[in-house]
């Protein structure tokens, strides 16, 4: 494809092409300091024109980062792959940004909370809002939801796919040409056969589907994330050696990373809590013990204040702790609205 | 051992059965779910027996009035089996001498965990039969209660808590396997003041007879069971001068069913009244 393509201005085209950057193939393996530096631009601009480039090649079904994948990157483009990345939204936008903008692809996020706060819809919305397609600001991926304990409901997945279809197109002001297209494609059901739905029953078939998912995951093209609820259920029954338990659960936490790397996605964690009594005093924590906690990249605690549901992000290598309110509605994951400031840094 | 397969959510079965009552059937969005395990939780003559046991001739009940066609499997662990409420309630739910109905109910006991679990290993036989006794599949599974079993060995809390996830596991593998609806009741505790609240749920707390309750067997059961009911009564409001004319203290109850928490629905409760036919949801104006 030639850079003409590129929805940027055509000063900026003609610098491209003046500069030898005539194919969007060309621009995929430039890094963004060296193009701000070949061009005489701004390094942001780069960044977008990068971006562009990207999203143009995703369209077209090409991978674009076989350079990527061949070798080692340096910590600029890692960077700059990773502004390109787009995350997966929560459903509220108060939520999303103690995140940084929703759910990380290429990460671990464990989420935990007590009965009914909501952890099972949260997984439910991730799974509908990564379908969400890249003309209306999502990833338009796949999901696969693993379902350990019985709590996955497809009549309300289809309620909140509904109700995520409707609100993305509300959202969406520009009449595009594909917009007929787009919304034929936009029904609910076929939301709900993106999902990809493993029911499993004993910590044996955990770990098996999860052995399992690297070779699936090679013939699924485009599943962007994968959940899993909860991961806990099962590991709560009868280990009897700790110790074992502590070596399957590290296993199982280092391939999952190993796949949200390779296959570029989000890896969600429902995670129970207990309660744990130190020092005389009983206090909730997350189940499955300290060594657990180091497994997962991003952990994210819900919880009551009074009569409203919060997200708490206790543990993250980029951001700060914050807490933010959200509510479950009929709909889905929702912001909530308030008079007072909304986020709380801590 | 079944072969562990991706499915399209679209396609997962998603049956109902019938409380066999319309107002309770509106709170649950179509009744008790198959594939799950729901919880009944409330204190003593609340009226969670009876609303299992409506259960049980319901499951027994025609596709065509919400019911599955199917046998039940009852496991009793507060002896007695209140078999002659069960006959009544055939009579008016069933509206006829069907003895029939009470063919396809079977009642097992199990006194103590242990004796649960072996118990349910061995309905699986029975549960996978491609000739069941009655000659209907069994598609309802109650146990009433599961407090009773775990209540009376309290004293090894980590033990106790790893054989609730067993029977958990059991109970919502069954429940998958055989597309069961599982029911399970639950007693409650008296929180005590000042203890710390952990919030489960739609409600801060939960209230019944003026007390302030917990359902029983604490977070650890709470984070094993797909949906929990909790029901609730209040002694009417007697006005002073029928109270000195009818001093039998058998004052009428206000009852009231709350969802707690479910996946699939939103908080809201319901009143209900049991009477001689039945239990029965009392409609609100809105």
């Amino acid at each position: 494809m030639e850079v003409s393509v590129l929805p940027i201005s055509s000063n900026r085209k003609e610098k491209l092409i003046s500069a030898g950057y005539t194919t969007l193939a060309s621009l995929t393996t430039v890094s963004p300091s060296q193009l701000a530096r070949d061009l005489k631009i701004p390094l942001q601009e780069a960044l977008d024109i990068l971006k562009f480039t990207l999203k143009s090649c995703g369209a077209e079904g090409l991978e674009g980062k076989h350079a990527a994948l061949k070798g080692s990157q340096t910590a600029w483009e890692m960077l700059s792959d990773e502004q390109i990345l787009r995350h997966i939204s929560t459903g509220s936008e108060d939520f999303d940004s103690i995140l940084g903008g929703g759910i990380h692809c290429k990460e671990v996020t464990e989420v935990g909370g007590v009965p009914g706060i909501g952890k099972t819809q949260l997984g439910i919305q991730l799974a509908v809002n990564v379908q969400i397609p890249v003309a209306y600001g999502g990833l338009g991926g796949k999901a696969i939801y693993i379902d350990t304990e019985g709590s996955f409901m497809p009549e309300r997945a289809f309620q909140i796919a509904e109700a995520c279809i409707e609100d993305t197109l509300a959202n969406c002001v520009f009449h595009r040409k594909d917009f007929e297209d787009c919304q034929e494609r936009m029904h609910p059901n076929s939301f709900l056969a993106n999902i990809i739905y493993f029911r499993i029953c004993s910590y044996t078939e955990q770990i098996a589907v999860i052995n399992f998912l690297d070779k699936f995951l090679e013939e699924q093209k485009n599943v962007k994330i994968v959940i899993i609820d909860s991961i806990t259920f099962h590991f709560r029954q009868d280990f009897e050696d700790m110790a074992l338990r502590t070596r399957v659960l590290g296993g199982m936490s280092l391939k999952l990373m190993k796949l949200a790397k390779k296959f570029c996605l989000a890896v969600v964690l429902l995670n129970q809590v207990t309660t744990k009594c130190t020092e005389g005093t009983f206090q909730l924590t997350l189940a499955l013990g300290d060594t657990w906690s180091h497994a997962c990249t991003n952990r994210i605690i819900l919880y009551w204040n009074g009569n409203d549901r919060h997200a708490y992000l206790d543990k993250s290598p980029a951001l700060p702790s914050a807490s933010a309110p959200f509510l479950v509605t009929c709909k889905g994951i929702r912001t909530a609205l308030s008079h007072y400031k909304r986020i709380k840094m801590m | 051992m079944s072969v562990i397969r991706p499915e399209n959510p679209a396609h997962l079965p998603v049956e109902k059965l019938t409380l066999g009552c319309p107002v309770l059937d509106r709170l649950l969005a179509g009744g008790v779910p198959c594939g799950s395990v729901t919880e009944l939780a409330g204190e003593a003559s609340t009226g969670k027996t009876q609303l299992c046991l409506q259960l049980l001739l319901s499951a027994a009940a025609p596709r065509s009035s919400g019911g599955l066609s199917a046998a039940s499997l009852f496991i009793s662990s507060e002896p007695p089996f209140p078999v002659r409420r069960l006959r009544i309630l055939s009579f008016s739910l069933a509206g006829g001498e069907d003895d029939d109905l009470l063919d396809h109910i079977l009642v097992g006991s199990a006194l103590s965990a242990d004796e649960l679990l072996s118990l349910l290993r061995r309905a699986d036989a029975l549960l996978s039969l491609s000739q069941p006794p009655s000659g209907r599949p069994i598609r309802l599974l109650v146990l009433d209660s599961v407090a009773a079993i775990f209540r009376t060995d309290a004293d090894d809390v980590p033990r106790r808590a790893a054989l609730l996830f067993r029977v958990a596991a059991k109970l919502k593998e069954q429940a998958r396997r055989f597309n069961l609806a599982v029911v399970v009741t639950n007693q409650v505790v008296d929180v005590v003041d000042g203890a710390r609240d952990t919030r489960v749920g739609n409600y801060l707390n939960l209230w019944t007879s003026g007390r302030k309750v917990w359902p029983a067997l604490g977070l650890a059961w709470a984070n094993c069971v797909n949906m929990r009911l909790f029901l609730s009564r209040i002694a009417e409001e007697v006005p002073e001068v029928a109270r000195s004319e009818n001093f039998s203290g058998a004052g009428s109850w206000r009852r009231r069913m709350q969802v707690v928490f479910a996946p699939h629905l939103p908080e809201a409760s319901c009143e209900f009244a049991i009477r001689r036919e039945g239990v029965f949801g009392v409609a609100t104006q809105a």
